[in-house]
């Protein structure tokens, strides 16, 4: 495949091509645009927490800093740091694209891991099927330069934001529960819910994949195939991992929570803590724009039916959970995709990061989702939405030509856009199943 | 308005009471100022060397500066630094304005001095302002400019003792040596942004300012305080670009009104309506707004002015309700406002000093007063003067009455006259129309193809898997997208080479743009050979349906930036985009349409490549023994110094659209 031979070579240029952008970052100005920064992942934000921790106040004072205080103690000293009159994110912007850099390995290591069990899953099933449905594309390549050279990916690495690292943490999980690695998987697990909370409800996910090992076919075709008692030997749900999963997940929590309190010793403590980072997520206190749709919502709802519309914002993603885990048990890692998706999606500060993400974990999923219908919509409905975004909060914001309808015009857009691709994506994979079913069937 | 007409008589008395001669010049007109400058003038006319010529603008801005101290104003004399324009690729659309510190700040040869003056609102706040701007050239002052100094003397000493003012007064005498715009903006950029004194920048032009005034002997008005005062008076809800003009003659006293900012940004639809009522109803001006010239003229535009009349009384007589009134003059004269008017919104370059003020959100418009009579006669001058004096005063004193902010759409138009306009609602219904076609002939092609490809896939039952390519069914758009990803990546190149090319020195236009087309072929030759391998296995179909994609996201997105070049881009590029098929490809029509069809196609090849047309536009309009190589970079060179987005739409979006359209017409 042209793909592999030519993985490295554009491997190395996209890091290069972050790298030649880095100097320019200031001029392009994109660390104050709505679609990178989020009032939780800005990084302006989080240099004024660390200058209010720096002259002894707590960093969460007023309301700049959202973030968790573990970043302040590792980007903090880096954003006033500055080389030779050079910008001051500089280092902050030279740290995300090594992090990009970790993250691309990584989902190349989840794609490979995947790759692996399909193979061996379909030898299972019937050896003399691999060669046509197995003959697509590296998938794990795919996915990983998907992320590198996603334009998403990149002004996120460039527009100072940390959603890079909430990326790696959510990544970083995944590979831990698809290679076994339990204490890396609740690490990982424990790091992006502490980051940005929503990753929260990857525990399901993560569970499946340490109970029943990276994603393969349903479990029903394997008993057709195997019939005398066969079996059994690929889908038993083991209870180890779960268990050392959950000491772990505890372990380090109480280790995050005690450097929190440690680093915010002498101010408010935890509570001020968790009602500044995750209590800001819950209550959509900030209100200024974003390609989200709940601002709006909120800016022109009644005061006193705010509380009941929160409740029904957040429900919405917690309906969806248990469905899509009973429907896509089989496949652990396309469900996080599915979950990483809806959260983008419904979010309350959502940002170009989060479609980063799932826009590369969809390509894993490359050789199950060929026959993705609308496809090139979708396509271009992500390219007309991101050139449309900007030029609307302009039309808005600086022209006074515009108002905020236009601009949430094109946030609703892309909330359908989200839709649709959780849609047909999970259609197309389920068809993909029940195909399989019908070949071996066939046969 | 009685009230009004009370202030007027005020301002009469204010004119008659000077109307005497000053001075042994017999310098016959209502003004201190005005007669002022122009002894100032005379005076330093003989000796032109050059320190003395610099000194004199100097007189020239502590004098206006003088005046405005003596009728009470606040006064601060703003500097600025002429910088020439340059190409920025990355500062399109960027609302903060460049605060780039200029690299040779050693070079201090270039500087202006505008004097401003601020009147303090008896009733206001200090909030909000109104501004009138007068633009001179302070090295060579004409006598239309010291009259429209004078009279801008004369509005604001009458507005200094007016009690009913709630906005502050700004006055800004704009030092336009080196273009009105450049000086209004600089000083724009300066209110809206400001430095303090640890900038480097503002360093630079201090030191270059008390370098250059150790020349002068006499400094006595621009001491070091002057010179960090700044003082500002709110936000400016309207400005006012106040000229007196003498150009062709007319009947009556006349107003040109000039409102198009840029990139087809145009100020509150009030503001001209203002102006137009107090013009004609209240002052009997003649109001102009743009025209072209050549169309009014236009023996077609006349005839289908004609047919309409006739076809409209022919409704009208059909059913008396129906006021439908089509006049064939007035239409004519509204196709050639509107022509005009689409025009300049298309360039995206301002009409004037006005269009800096839109760029921070500001209404402003530039009124060109152009007298009936000869500048030098006197009767005729006077009247002039107090109608013009009246008309601004009239508006100056509605923008002060006005509270809130209006609608959008008040933004969104065109003039068809001074009078009348065409809403964005109108005109976005029909170039809806003009580009519905593309998104439905994209998935009508893209859905047809899959069709016929989910045919095969059943009817050979064993798909042969020689190729990837045609393996994954819903995914065969990605081989076109890549070419069409390469062409637009090929296009920002070529959308970048001025940059370089600029940078040579010693070239003219026709070897500057020899070289940027030379480099673009170039570039494209190294794209498709590097990238060989990678565009291959796809079908025109798809192709164009991707290329129909991408130009409809374009012109949808340039209508929403600027809709007249969206307007005009989508005249030639929906046409080309749906009828281009390939020339070696048969198709199952009679031999007419199929041969019509192909003449059509490689005329619209040629018609809509840039160069081309714009070719064709000045052959049609000047003639074509006037065409020049170096015309398109002469072109384009303007519309990048102004940042205007036409040059993006045509070469991220129209250019593209081209290369591909030649590319499927080629193709085998």
């Amino acid at each position: 495949m042209a793909g592999t031979r030519w993985y490295w070579p554009l491997v190395w240029a996209a890091l290069a091509f972050r790298l030649l952008l880095v100097p320019f970052a200031d001029n392009l100005n994109l660390g104050s645009r709505p679609e990178v920064a989020t009032p939780l992942t800005s990084l302006r934000r989080l240099a004024e927490g660390y200058w209010l921790k720096q002259s002894s106040l707590s960093p969460y004072t007023g309301s700049m800093y959202h973030g968790s205080p573990l970043l302040l103690i590792i980007l903090g000293p880096l954003t006033v740091k500055r080389i030779e009159s050079q910008p001051a994110h500089l280092c902050c912007s030279l740290i995300f694209v090594l992090v990009d850099f970790f993250t691309a390995m990584l989902i190349r290591a989840i794609g490979e891991k995947l790759m692996l069990t399909n193979c061996n899953n379909l030898k299972l099933l019937k050896p003399s099927k691999l060669v046509e449905s197995f003959g697509g594309v590296d998938a794990a390549d795919i996915a990983s330069l998907i992320y590198l050279w996603n334009p998403f990916t990149v002004v996120t690495c460039l527009g100072s934001c940390t959603s890079p690292i909430d990326n790696l943490m959510v990544v970083l999980a995944i590979y831990g529960a698809c290679s076994r690695i339990v204490p890396l998987a609740a690490f990982g697990w424990v790091m992006a819910t502490h980051f940005s909370l929503y990753p929260g409800i990857l525990v399901i996910p993560v569970l499946l994949l340490l109970g029943y090992g990276p994603d393969a076919p349903p479990p029903k075709l394997f008993p057709q195939k195997h019939s005398n008692g066969d079996g059994s030997l690929v889908h038993v749900f083991s209870w180890g991992p779960i268990l050392q999963f959950a000491l772990w997940v505890v372990i380090w929590s109480c280790y995050v929570l005690l450097l929190s309190s440690i680093s915010l010793k002498g101010f408010d403590g935890l509570y001020d803590m968790l009602k500044k980072t995750l209590g800001f997520i819950l209550t959509v206190e900030d209100l200024s724009p974003n390609i989200g749709v709940l601002w709006y919502f909120f800016a022109e709802v009644f005061e006193f039916f705010r509380g009941f519309f929160l409740i029904v914002f957040h429900v919405n993603i917690l309906f969806m959970v248990c469905p899509l885990a009973i429907r896509l048990m089989h496949r652990p890692c396309f469900l996080a995709f599915v979950y990483i998706t809806i959260s983008a999606t419904l979010k309350s500060y959502p940002s170009v990061g989060d479609a980063a993400l799932y826009l590369s974990l969809l390509g894993l999923f490359a050789n199950e989702l060929a026959e993705m219908k609308f496809s090139f919509f979708l396509f271009c409905g992500y390219i007309g939405v991101s050139l449309l975004s900007p030029v609307m909060h302009n039309l808005w914001i600086w022209r006074g030509t515009g108002n905020a309808n236009f601009y949430f015009a094109t946030g609703l857009a892309y909330a359908c856009l989200q839709t649709v691709l959780v849609v047909e994506s999970v259609s197309t994979m389920l068809n993909h199943d029940r195909k399989l079913k019908k070949e071996l069937k066939k046969t | 308005m009685s009230k009004l007409q009370k202030v007027s008589s005020i301002y009469e008395f204010l004119l008659v009471s000077i109307l005497k001669p000053k001075d042994q010049y017999h310098l016959l007109y209502p003004n201190h100022l005005w007669s002022a400058l122009w002894i100032l003038l005379h005076s330093f006319m003989p000796s032109k060397t050059s320190g003395v010529k610099f000194s004199l603008h100097r007189e020239i801005a502590r004098l206006i500066g003088k005046h405005m101290e003596d009728v009470g104003a606040e006064v601060y004399y703003h500097k600025f630094k002429y910088r020439n324009l340059q190409f920025h690729p990355l500062c399109f659309f960027s609302s903060i304005p460049r605060t780039a510190v200029p690299q040779n700040s050693s070079a201090c040869t270039l500087n202006g001095v505008s004097p401003v003056g601020i009147i303090r609102a008896p009733r206001g706040d200090g909030k909000e302002s109104i501004v009138l701007v007068t633009p001179y050239n302070s090295e060579n002052i004409k006598l239309n400019e010291a009259l429209s100094l004078g009279l801008a003397y004369s509005v604001f000493s009458l507005l200094s003792r007016v009690v009913w003012l709630a906005k502050d007064i700004v006055w800004l005498a704009a030092d336009s040596r080196y273009g009105e715009y450049t000086s209004v903006a600089s000083w724009l950029k300066d209110y809206h942004n400001p430095t303090f004194s640890s900038d480097s920048g503002k360093i630079g032009i201090e030191m270059c300012f008390e370098k250059t005034e150790n020349h002068v002997e006499e400094q006595s008005s621009f001491d070091g305080a002057a010179y960090d005062d700044f003082k500002r008076a709110g936000t400016m809800s309207a400005a006012l670009v106040v000229k007196v003009m003498d150009k062709e003659r007319s009947e009556r006293d006349r107003v040109d009104i000039y409102a198009e900012a840029s990139n087809g940004q145009m100020p509150n639809l009030d503001l001209i309506n203002i102006v137009h009522y107090l013009a004609v109803h209240r002052q009997g001006l003649h109001v102009r707004v743009g025209t072209f010239g050549f169309l009014l003229n236009s023996a077609l535009l006349k005839h289908v002015g004609k047919t309409l009349q006739r076809l409209t009384r022919l409704a009208e007589s059909l059913n008396l309700g129906w006021k439908l009134g089509v006049n064939s003059a007035d239409f004519v004269e509204g196709t050639a406002t509107l022509a005009s008017s689409m025009y300049y919104q298309a360039l995206g370059v301002p009409t004037g000093p006005h269009g800096a003020f839109r760029d921070f959100q500001i209404d402003a418009i530039t009124m060109e007063l152009s007298p009936r009579t000869s500048l030098t006669n006197d009767n005729g001058i006077s009247s002039f003067l107090l109608r013009s004096g009246r008309l601004i005063e009239g508006v100056i004193r509605s923008v002060n009455n006005l509270l809130e902010k209006f609608h959008q759409s008040f933004f969104l138009y065109f003039l068809t006259a001074p009078n009348k306009f065409v809403s964005v609602g109108v005109y976005m219904i029909a170039f809806a129309l003009l580009v519905a076609p593309l998104p439905i002939v994209a998935a009508a092609l893209f859905s047809s193809t899959a069709n016929a490809r989910s045919l095969t896939t059943i009817s050979n039952n064993k798909p042969t898997n020689s190729k990837p390519v045609t393996r994954s069914g819903s995914w065969n758009w990605l081989h076109s997208a890549k070419l069409v990803f390469l062409v637009h990546l090929w296009a920002l190149i070529v959308s970048l080479l001025p940059y370089f090319v600029s940078q040579i020195p010693h070239t003219n236009s026709t070897t500057s743009m020899l070289s940027w087309s030379l480099s673009s072929l170039l570039i494209l030759y190294l794209l498709t050979r590097l990238t060989k391998s990678y565009v291959e296995g796809y079908q025109w179909e798809v192709l164009k349906s991707v290329m129909i994609a991408a130009a409809s996201i374009g012109l949808s997105l340039m209508s929403i930036i600027n809709f007249s070049t969206a307007q005009v881009g989508s005249i030639l590029l929906v046409p080309m985009c749906l009828m281009v098929r390939p020339l070696k490809q048969p198709i199952q029509v009679p031999i007419f349409p199929a041969a019509l069809l192909k003449i059509l196609n490689i005329l619209l090849a040629v018609v809509a490549f840039p160069p081309a047309s714009l070719a064709i536009l000045k052959g049609c309009l000047r003639g074509f023994e006037s065409i020049n190589i170096g015309d398109f970079w002469e072109w384009s060179e303007f519309l990048w110094v102004w940042n205007s987005a036409t040059y993006l739409f045509v070469a991220l979006v129209h250019l593209p659209c081209w290369y591909l359209c030649v590319h499927i017409l080629l193709h085998n």
